[in-house]
């Protein structure tokens, strides 16, 4: 498994457009020891290679699909409340392409 | 050095349901920012997606057009990435298991034919608007979650015309099955190019470039061969390619670079946790197919084996709507090469002079086929036809009743026409005659007496009968 340094998890902090102080870093760091050696044991099972990776614990599968059926939308000034600037019905950020 | 271009297309199509993707929020267009959004498609706290049942149903039928293979396992990945354009921070798409697979579709193209191969067929939610001033952005999330397909077809195409005929069958197809109207200025049906190129006669691929903003099939082909050219003269002179992201610029009518690419982005994919996979019956995949509107091709076929030629037939289906309404005029029971004439000629030279769509044009297609079937019965001639057409235009009332208002009846009547005639013939012995010595053009004559007596509403075929058969007895 690979190895978790402070460096990868500033790597992955900035690339999820986020930083942490040391002392937050060092707390992760800590946690990720305990997941990597409870993954390292999980590896020893026996046949674990050849298992399927699950996304749901069981079989959740279903047959329900929505109707196509158009329901009354939020009101504009509901919708946008959080929004801190809000320029004709639109809200209005810092230029977010270069 | 002879190079060879290698083009894949990536098009997007968003679909014309009524609902969104995951949400029940109206899908409209031009409506104002805002103003079509439900919780869900804002990514408030507790929502959860639910699958559009038709958005998947028109997947089916698109993936069956294009000879897929479908998919009876419907999961959904998430494709992470921290921007504006989705509130959610993460697009809802099939990365893994696209609902169609392994297809082609075939194009006609001036080298002959040829076949396309497509890899994938998958549904997704669009991405919100964004307007861009020179310092601020602008949010509209109407469009966040309507849903789209995207074809990703194999790198099979050559040219820029190759291109141009495959983006124009998939808009066939995806607006003859009512899933999209395939508008491109619209931006409902939008195209992505990538394009490279190798020495003829290689297997390994050049270094690719993508083509962005692309907006009309036109583009497409003029992007295409701008891009080969391009990339030709760099390679003549020993240099290479960048793999870059490009736009087209419709002024100079060139590519020019939005962005040079560096490493493959890691969108960290994962099935969606919220979307429990679903399970599509066989029956519920049969059904879609069955009960899909009929394509393009198939009305071809149908309208060459109603007696139409190639070229009315390939006029006809060149919009979806005017098929249509050349279909539900048949339903009259009228010529169906009377209507086509009448639909592509007067009809759309309607249309074309008012710059309106046959969806408002105020002539249903049955009132027209009435009208014919007045013809064809030689109710009334062609010309009165025509003139009564610009009445059922201006009015909206139906043929029958305007014929009675316009006092336009032909006098069909055997024998009303024939006292007619009588007296016409009894008035010119000589025209008699000289018919009988063989002088054909003497009949010509007596048929212009008649159709004077009867103010030309004679019906000329029955006269001309008539006339014969009474200077015969004679």
């Amino acid at each position: 498994m690979k190895n978790i340094n402070k460096e990868t998890l500033k790597m992955a902090a900035n690339k999820l457009m986020f930083d942490m102080s040391e002392e937050q870093y060092n707390h992760l760091l800590n946690e990720f020891d305990v997941i990597v050696s409870q993954m390292n044991l999980i590896g020893k099972i026996e046949g674990v290679d050849n298992a399927t990776p699950m996304t749901f614990p069981f079989d959740v599968t279903s047959t329900k699909l929505r109707e196509d059926v158009a329901t009354t939308p939020l009101d504009r000034d509901v919708a946008l409340r959080n929004a801190k600037d809000v320029v004709d019905g639109q809200i209005r950020l810092p230029r977010v392409v270069k | 050095m002879e190079f060879e271009a290698v083009i894949g297309l990536e098009i997007h199509v968003e679909m014309k349901t009524k609902s969104k993707m995951f949400s029940s929020a109206p899908v409209t267009f031009g409506s104002d920012p805002n103003t079509q959004i439900n919780p869900i498609d804002m990514a408030f706290p507790g929502t959860l997606p639910q699958v559009n049942k038709q958005a998947v149903i028109n997947a089916i039928r698109v993936s069956h057009a294009l000879n897929m293979k479908i998919d009876n396992l419907v999961v959904f990945e998430r494709k992470n990435y921290f921007y504006s354009d989705l509130p959610k921070g993460y697009q809802i798409t099939q990365q893994f298991r696209p609902i169609g697979s392994d297809g082609y579709l075939t194009i006609q193209t001036s080298q002959g034919e040829k076949r396309i191969g497509i890899e994938r067929l998958h549904m997704e939610e669009d991405t919100c608007k964004q307007l861009h001033s020179w310092d601020f952005s602008l949010l509209d999330y109407n469009r966040a979650g309507i849903p789209l397909i995207e074809i990703v077809s194999l790198p099979e195409m050559r040219s820029g015309e190759e291109a141009a005929k495959y983006v124009e069958k998939i808009r066939s197809i995806v607006t003859f099955l009512d899933v999209s109207d395939g508008k491109m200025e619209e931006g409902s049906l939008r195209c992505d190019v990538n394009i490279s190129l190798r020495e003829k006669g290689s297997t390994k691929f050049g270094t690719k470039v993508e083509i962005k903003n692309l907006n009309s099939i036109n583009n497409i082909q003029k992007a295409i061969d701008f891009e080969i050219s391009r990339q030709s003269i760099i390679l003549e002179f020993g240099g290479h390619i960048e793999q870059e992201t490009r736009r087209f610029d419709e002024g100079s009518k060139e590519t020019v670079l939005m962005r040079v690419k560096t490493d493959a982005v890691d969108y960290k994919y994962f099935t969606d946790p919220n979307i429990a996979p679903i399970k599509l019956s066989k029956e519920f995949i049969e059904e879609a197919i069955k009960s899909s509107p009929e394509l393009a091709e198939s009305k071809l076929k149908r309208y060459k084996e109603l007696g139409l030629n190639e070229y009315d037939s390939s006029l006809l289906i060149a919009d979806k709507d005017i098929s249509n309404y050349f279909d539900s005029g048949l339903k009259s029971g009228c010529s169906a090469k009377l209507l086509a004439n009448w639909v592509i000629g007067d009809v759309q030279s309607c249309l074309n002079k008012d710059g309106e769509s046959i969806k408002a044009f105020p002539v249903s297609a049955l009132s027209l086929g009435k009208l014919i079937l007045l013809v064809e019965k030689n109710e009334v001639s062609n010309k009165q036809a025509r003139e009564v057409f610009a009445k059922m235009i201006e009015t909206g009332k139906e043929a029958n009743e305007l014929v009675k208002e316009m006092g336009l009846s032909q006098v069909s009547d055997t024998g009303e026409l024939l006292s007619i005639i009588k007296e016409v013939i009894d008035a010119n012995p000589q025209s008699v005659i000289d018919y009988k010595a063989g002088k054909d053009r003497a009949i010509g004559f007596i048929v212009g007496q008649v159709m004077k007596k009867t103010q030309g509403k004679a019906n000329p075929a029955l006269a001309n009968k008539l006339i014969l058969e009474e200077i015969n007895r004679r």
